[in-house]
């Protein structure tokens, strides 16, 4: 037998063949899917580009800051670093999956091919994955900042290799993090995990703290302006690659090649030497932490939480016995995939941090104005966590039955209750983070009783609206043979569903609370119209939210009896 | 070719391999039974190098799996209970990747491919992506894929689940053949009727730990039983019966 070595980019060289098998397979059936994903990304892409390019035009000449000074690059900063941090976060858990849990894994271990080019191939497919949003949100930014400072071509060209050269170094320290975390806590991940987020959670707080002791310090204006930037370039950002990403970018847009390619050259090297360590330690450590993964612990786990769901039974007394088991099954399956309720934690957490923040920030002299804009965009951006979730967590639920739809297909249950039962675990869900946050938020701002009673009735109208919506597109464009809930969500039932309910949000929060809010901001003297406009408002946005629910679920469930399996 | 020295697996506080010690010479088609849970995936895991022991040592063709597992697994395929295949490439181009994988020249990796559609009669569907074949063309592919690169040891689990009975027939006629064109057959099955028509020699595990070993014959003057291998097989994994050590240890006779 004649062997060779195995040959190089043989595993790029089969994701190419599988990428260019599913786009002709995708582009013989019909153009109308692939034309809209294309145009809702160009669509979401456009629209971060016109608010960024109306925010730089305002900071440029409404409020005089200069667009290649101090501030703009303490913006930047923090937008790389923020980047950064959620790459960690969402390549970490896409590596995890994909590393140890998806059943390609198992077959590659078994074949000669090398740990650290197995590691390799599943690496560059998490970051990849993880910086499609990165691209999506930090491009059009980036670009719009590019054309507020008349930028030279130079700049624009510069955009990819500094992005590339970026998401690397979150990527490679997820990775480490990931293959460590397995190979010194297989039993205890998860608290590990949980343990990680907290602890990055009290380092931002303690950092926000900072900056707001800072802010209410009072002094000097420029003295304060400085000591809260002093905050903002902390822990010794000339050596932190978010500053090089910056500073490299904002070298690039005044024209200075040289400085900027000295940047993209430190940013890459540090990137590529994080490669080399992640690629070190899961040659070393990738096959023993899967060994470990499956034997760390006692064969036959015994899961725990049965409190949590007696609890939920004991929570749904007005539910059909059989809709309470359905949603028992839901939410015992979310509760025991922390893929799925670690990324509901993280954007909870986050949120909550953005609303403390929002009310130390404006607590001193805000005027009702900017109480009223805070705690609407609070509002907004409650409402958005909302639409993520039922976008990447509800929409897949029924898909996610896949090949054991059948089981549920054959319980002698009407199948309309099987969404009734996901609607209903996806809004209790919805409800609880919600009126949680947007309460914290009402109160933290000191917010008049009707703008809470209207903010508790917005969110309620969100919360089944979304869920309603989601349910039952997942139930109309469902995708059973994906197991990877990742893909659904990016497949084309999962993009008309979140650019639905990005409508549907947009639409509430202008219709529901919009009115009132734009009154306040305003300041206007109340002669009774302003009351009706909020009353009408109101209704409307209920109405709306009624449709939201009772519309797809309608279809869902027709499509849902319609279905063969 | 196999050789298991003294191995034990442990998950967590429970053993579930004790102490199996196994040679399995070429050529041999060795069955492994046992009931469930009794250690014969995990003891196959660690046969690819998917788990390690948690003492003793396992080689394939004299290749350490824990230092040097590369090297062995160059040797060996794979096919699980559950097989996997690229949902979006075609039969041939899966078939093509293995071939590349295991170091295959250009020429002879094409060869080997052209023999391997004829031989399991894929042709008919092997441009088609596998996400639209139904059981037995996975399976089909599946063993065209882990014959491809012409392996030493074929470890095999549970192959005959959801087969037609002519795909079975060309299935353990494929196992024979292989076994006496001098490849290490080890097949972990509950068919005892498949095991008993193609066995060299039965390894039968409880609880961990090898509780019979050899052939047929062996076995059921072991089990002093004279009868039909299900009878030997209920007769030594009775429940309440203490698993006892291999007679023969687990070396060829």
């Amino acid at each position: 037998m004649s062997r060779a070595a195995c040959p190089p980019f043989l595993m790029q060289r089969l994701r190419w063949a599988m990428l260019r098998n599913a786009l002709r397979t995708l582009f013989s059936r019909s153009l109308v899917r692939p034309l809209t994903v294309v145009l809702i990304t160009l669509l979401i892409a456009t629209l971060v580009f016109l608010g960024s390019a109306e925010g730089f035009r305002f900071l440029d000449q409404d409020a005089h800051v200069p667009l290649d000074g101090q501030i703009i690059g303490v913006l930047l900063d923090l937008l790389f670093r923020a980047l950064g941090v959620l790459l960690l976060f969402s390549g970490g858990l896409i590596l995890y999956g994909s590393l140890f849990t998806a059943p390609e894994t198992t077959f590659l271990l078994a074949t000669p091919l090398h740990d650290g080019r197995i590691f390799a191939c599943k690496f560059q497919g998490a970051t990849a994955v993880s910086a499609w949003a990165f691209a999506l949100l930090g491009g059009p930014i980036l670009v719009a900042y590019g054309v507020a400072r008349a930028a030279p071509w130079t700049y624009y060209a510069l955009l990819p290799p500094f992005f590339l050269s970026f998401v690397l170094l979150p990527a490679s320290l997820a990775a480490v993090i990931v293959v460590l975390t397995v190979n010194v806590w297989p039993r205890r991940r998860i608290t590990v995990l949980t343990l990680g987020v907290a602890v990055v959670g009290a380092l931002g707080g303690y950092w926000v703290y900072q900056i707001l002791h800072e802010a209410r310090g009072g002094g000097d204006g420029q003295e304060a302006v400085n000591r809260i930037l002093g905050h903002f370039t902390f822990s010794g950002a000339e050596l932190a690659p978010d500053h090089w990403a910056a500073r490299g970018l904002m070298d690039a847009a005044a024209g200075d090649v040289l400085g900027s390619l000295e940047k993209l050259g430190l940013i890459a090297i540090t990137s590529l030497f994080g490669y080399l360590i992640a690629e070190f330690t899961a040659r070393l450590l990738y096959r023993r932490g899967c060994d470990r993964l499956a034997t760390g612990g006692p064969a036959r786990r015994r899961p725990g939480g049965a409190w949590m769901d007696a609890a939920l039974t004991a929570g749904l007394p007005f539910v059909s016995g059989r809709t309470r088991l359905l949603i028992v099954k839901d939410f015992r399956t979310f509760r025991r995939d922390p893929r799925q309720w670690a990324q509901v934690l993280i954007f909870t957490v986050l949120v909550t941090f953005s609303i403390m923040a929002g009310r130390r920030v404006f607590a001193v002299d805000i005027g009702p104005t900017y109480q009223s804009l805070v705690s609407w965009l609070h509002l907004g951006v409650v409402g958005l966590l909302i639409c993520i979730y039922t976008g990447r967590f509800v929409f897949p639920l029924l898909s996610l039955e896949g090949r054991k739809f059948w089981i549920l297909g054959l319980l002698p249950v009407d199948r309309g209750q099987l969404l009734w039962g996901k609607f209903a675990f996806a809004s209790a869900g919805a409800l609880l983070i919600g009126e949680f946050l947007v309460l914290l938020s009402d109160m933290t701002l000191e917010m008049p009783w009707p703008a809470v009673l209207l903010h508790v009735l917005t969110v309620i109208v969100l919360a089944l609206g979304l869920s309603g919506l989601s349910v039952g597109m997942g139930a109309c464009l469902p995708s059973f043979r994906e197991t990877d809930p990742s893909r659904i969500v990016s497949g084309f039932g999962g993009t008309m569903n979140l650019l639905a309910g990005l409508l549907f949000l947009l639409a509430v929060l202008t219709l529901t609370a919009g009115p009132w809010h734009l009154l306040a901001a305003s300041r206007l003297e109340d002669d009774g119209t302003a009351a009706w406009a909020v009353l009408i408002g109101a209704a409307m946005g209920v109405a709306l939210g009624a449709a939201a629910v009772v519309v797809p679920l309608r279809m869902g469930i027709r499509a849902l009896r319609r279905m063969e399996f | 070719m196999i050789s298991l020295d003294k191995v034990t697996k442990r998950y967590g506080p429970r053993t579930a391999v004790d102490g199996l010690t196994l040679e399995i010479p070429a050529g041999e088609l060795f069955a492994f039974l046992g009931p469930n849970g009794a250690g014969k995936t995990t003891t196959i895991k660690m046969l690819c190098g998917l788990l390690f022991p948690t003492s003793g040592t396992v080689r394939v063709g004299g290749f350490d799996l824990r230092t040097d597992g590369g090297r062995a697994r160059e040797l060996l395929s794979y096919v699980p209970d559950q097989p996997f295949l690229y949902e979006k490439l075609t039969g041939r181009e899966f078939l093509q990747f293995i071939a590349d994988m295991y170091g295959l020249s250009r020429d002879h990796g094409r060869r080997r491919v052209a023999e391997a559609i004829e031989l399991f009669q894929l042709a008919e569907f092997v441009d088609d992506l596998t996400e639209r074949y139904s059981h037995g063309m996975r399976q089909r592919t599946v063993f065209a894929a882990a014959l491809v690169h012409e392996p030493k040891v074929l470890i095999v689990d549970e192959p005959t689940v959801g087969l037609d009975p002519r795909s079975v027939r060309q299935l353990k006629d494929l196992l024979r053949r292989q076994a006496d064109g001098g490849v290490t057959v080890f097949l972990s099955s509950h068919s005892l009727d498949v095991v008993e028509e193609l066995a060299d020699r039965i390894g039968i595990v409880d609880r961990g730990r090898l509780i019979g070993c050899g052939t047929l014959e062996a076995l059921r003057r072991q089990a002093a039983v004279d009868g039909s291998l299900e009878d030997v097989f209920l007769k030594l994994t009775e429940p309440g019966d203490e698993p006892a050590a291999a007679a023969q240890g687990g070396t060829p006779p």
